[in-house]
């Protein structure tokens, strides 16, 4: 009966199976609603909502398999994390680690601090060395994405939210250029082929920074021409982000080092502030919403019944690391043990980043990336909720965020102007 | 609270106070660091001193007690040396200016200081409306009723000070047509304005218990005059200085008041009266206004002239005091100045026509702030 009247109707097929798009504007409007719910009624990022969502999908069986990123699903979050790492590279003044060298110690001794706790925690585990090292390298940054839009959002502005702009963009730094160096020590390690070894990450390295380069030149060249708060200017601006990001990709180079390095290079090789609606628009801004679903989709209930004990225990190890580097060396960083405090709470959140390397290992060793994929994925699964929480805490710690904030009063999105 | 006695002090002796932008180098808005650079300056040694203001994003400094021009262009200089370099710590900009040209006044916080929230309590948004920043300078008198009627006379030159200091033409992102629009906020104070016309302390006494009793002031702190007494210092602080992008244009300005006060002092070039309050409102708005270019009314003849054509007037009158108290320099900058842009809210407007980016503007301030541009 109703098959024939969908004939009828012509509709087909029937049942009717819907596309990728239709997930997707669902995922939109779930993860949009559950957002503002979360923002309005208890007060958290909206990140946590869109999260939510995306954990909800898992926890439907829909979720990601194994943290493969495929087709589509990539694309978004290669672009949305482009845009955030972008944005948060041109915040980061590099003249200021000048300045402040205690700062450049606080980001080497947090990042080390972090990368040795969480080897040495799995190796405690009983994990095989090239397992930990691997881990290590991809679990070591903070998360760029968390970040910088909790500080946008929050409006967040001070002593912590400028430091922990820079230390993530730093330990993403670190935290890729190791992760190319391990992977490239596997090639040596499983084919014993060590020219590929070394010169794999070489050419990553390299042809990164050239593009970001470019990318950086071509930003400049087109902002100093036209009002970058321009709508038309900023999808402008976008499209360049776009366009190097999937130059990146035909050539395998790293889509997370290229958007990173070319906002640094753009904020230090130009005097005039940079300054453009927040995730260049609306645009970015349904790509970020996007990107949180995903990643809060990336976990399955398999993998966090076989990672979560090994992946709260590096999780405790390497927050205690971060707390340590960097309240020690608050005081002669000039900030209070109070902000370091709050600074080492908002360095915490993993997300997006070590995503996107679990993705890169599955198409790179597809049998490793099986093996650690639970660890990850769990600590993903923990952190996607805790970890924009976390920020907002250190960052209301600090005094940072607006006093009396009310949601209903908002200010218009977007804008660092 | 009493009004106190009016302590003895040298005459004409100096004091600068200049209120100063804090501001994040990324967009360069305002950034609420004053607490991190309070604590950063704690450590250093400075002549005067480093002080909180209303809103987190103000700091204020202070010389000491200076003698002449050179003194307080020293002491600024060292003061805004350990300032700048603790502010490269921090990764923030420092910068002069009676307005920031595009902070948007709602996303201001208040100092945590009971005073300020008292006074924020009280105003609303005007106190965050009230971030504004100015200069201050003392002038040393060797008695209350000479400090009154130095006061009077010296109220005959706000426009000129005005007019040469201003610099806050834009306000939340928008040209006002104003050189100083700063002074548009002053105003809004119910007890801004001017002293009333007395010139003896017993008088002026008898005035500050009368307002007491009414309950609406409590100290001389809650009058917001363009000049007013500063008996703890011995002093009479001129206020309606905007703070200007340099320290040499700051220093020049506090040479300028001190010849004048030294001209009124010992020539007594013409009588105070109540009568010379007349135009006075006018005049201000003229100078707030147009600047340089404003209309000037005399007071005592009620001729008509620029006030760029009085300050020239003034300043050949000076040169005899000036080279008394050093300060020729002084005299020179201001001359150069009122032949030149005139003012710094020339500066700002030809720098935002040529960038067209306030974010910019404000990070050129902060390069002649820090004595960096070329």
């Amino acid at each position: 009966m109703l098959a024939e009247m969908a004939g009828y109707l012509q509709i087909d097929p029937w049942p009717p199976a819907p596309d990728l798009l239709f997930w997707g504007a669902l995922m939109l409007v779930g993860g949009g609603l559950l957002g503002e719910a979360v923002f309005r009624r208890l007060g958290l990022p909206r990140i946590v909502g869109y999260s939510a969502a995306g954990m909800a999908v898992a926890l439907a069986g829909q979720g990601l398999d194994a943290g493969r990123l495929a087709g589509g699903v990539r694309l978004v979050v290669d672009l949305a994390l482009a845009l955030l790492l972008f944005e948060l590279g041109s915040r980061v003044n590099l003249r200021w680690l000048r300045a402040n060298p205690a700062l450049l110690w606080t980001s080497a001794a947090e990042s080390l601090a972090s990368f040795v706790a969480i080897f040495v925690a799995l190796r405690w585990l009983g994990q095989p060395v090239n397992v930990a090292l691997t881990l290590a390298t991809m679990l070591v940054a903070a998360s760029a994405a968390v970040v910088g839009r909790v500080a946008s959002e929050l409006r967040s502005a001070g002593q912590v939210t400028e430091r922990m702009i820079v230390l993530t963009a730093l330990n993403t730094l670190y935290a890729v250029l190791l992760h190319k160096l391990v992977t490239g020590w596997l090639h040596l390690d499983e084919a014993g082929n060590w020219i590929q070894g070394i010169t794999q990450p070489v050419y990553t390295f390299v042809g990164s920074v050239a593009l970001a380069i470019a990318l950086a030149k071509l930003v400049a060249w087109v902002a100093r021409r036209l009002e970058l708060r321009d709508e038309n200017s900023v999808l402008l601006l976008l499209g360049l982000v776009v366009l190097a990001l999937t130059t990146a990709q035909l050539f395998n180079l790293s889509t997370l080092l290229v958007p990173l390095m070319a906002g640094v290079m753009l904020r230090n090789t130009t005097e005039r502030p940079w300054v453009w609606p927040r995730h260049f628009g609306t645009a970015g801004g349904v790509l970020v919403l996007m990107l949180f679903v995903i990643v809060g989709a990336a976990w399955s209930v398999e993998a966090v019944m076989l990672g979560a004990g090994a992946a709260a225990l590096v999780l405790a190890a390497r927050a205690a690391a971060k707390a340590l580097a960097v309240v020690g060396l608050a005081r002669w960083s000039g900030i209070e043990t109070r902000q370091g405090l709050a600074l080492a709470l908002a360095l915490t959140p993993i997300s997006g980043t070590a995503l996107v390397l679990l993705a890169d290992l599955h198409r790179s060793h597809p049998d490793f990336a099986l093996g650690i994929a639970p660890i990850v994925l769990s600590a993903i699964a923990f952190m996607e909720l805790l970890g924009p929480i976390a920020v907002q805490w250190g960052l209301r710690l600090a005094g940072e965020t607006q006093p009396r904030h009310r949601p209903a009063a908002a200010p218009a999105p977007g804008g660092t102007v | 609270m009493s009004l106190g006695t009016f302590a003895d002090s040298r005459s004409l002796t100096l004091g600068v106070e200049l209120e100063l932008q804090i501001v994040g180098t990324h967009d360069y808005d305002l950034s609420p660091s004053a607490k991190d650079l309070l604590r950063l300056m704690a450590k250093r040694k400075i002549p005067g001193a480093v002080t909180p203001e209303m809103t987190d994003s103000m700091i204020e400094l202070c010389t000491g007690v200076c003698n002449n021009h050179g003194e307080v262009l020293a002491q600024l200089k060292e003061i805004r040396d350990a300032l700048v370099d603790s502010a490269d710590r921090l990764n923030v900009g420092l910068c002069g200016g009676g307005t920031h040209p595009f902070q948007d006044w709602s996303q201001r916080r208040i100092f945590n200081r009971p005073r300020f929230q008292q006074l924020s309590e009280l105003y609303g948004y005007l106190s965050k409306q009230f971030t504004i920043f100015g200069q201050h300078v003392h002038i040393g008198c060797p008695g209350p009723d000479q400090a009154l009627v130095l006061l009077h006379g010296m109220s005959r030159f706000i426009p000129h000070l005005i007019a040469l200091s201003a610099s806050s033409p834009f306000v939340q992102g928008t040209d006002t047509g104003f050189h100083s629009a700063r002074l548009n906020s002053v105003f809004a104070f119910p007890l801004s304005g001017r002293a009333p016309f007395v010139t003896t302390w017993d008088d002026f006494k008898a005035f500050f218990d009368k307002m007491t009793r009414t309950g609406v002031v409590e100290s001389m702190k809650d009058f917001y005059w363009d000049i007013r007494p500063k008996p703890e210092y011995g002093t009479i602080e001129v206020r309606v200085l905007d703070t200007p992008l340099t320290i040499e244009k700051a220093a020049a300005l506090a040479g300028y008041i001190q010849c004048l006060a030294r001209w009124l002092r010992i020539e007594r070039p013409f009588e105070p009266a109540e009568d010379d309050y007349l135009p006075y409102t006018f005049n201000r708005f003229q100078a707030c206004r147009f600047g340089l270019d404003g209309v000037f009314v005399d007071p005592k003849t009620g001729e008509h002239r620029t006030l760029r054509e009085d300050i020239l007037v003034t300043l050949g009158a000076l040169e005899i005091h000036a080279m008394e108290l050093q300060a020729e320099e002084a005299i020179r900058t201001i001359r150069m100045e009122v032949a030149r842009d005139g003012n710094d809210a020339t500066w700002i407007r030809a720098t935002h026509e040529r960038e067209r980016l306030l974010n910019e503007v404000v990070r050129q301030q902060c390069l002649r702030w820090a004595g960096r541009h070329g």
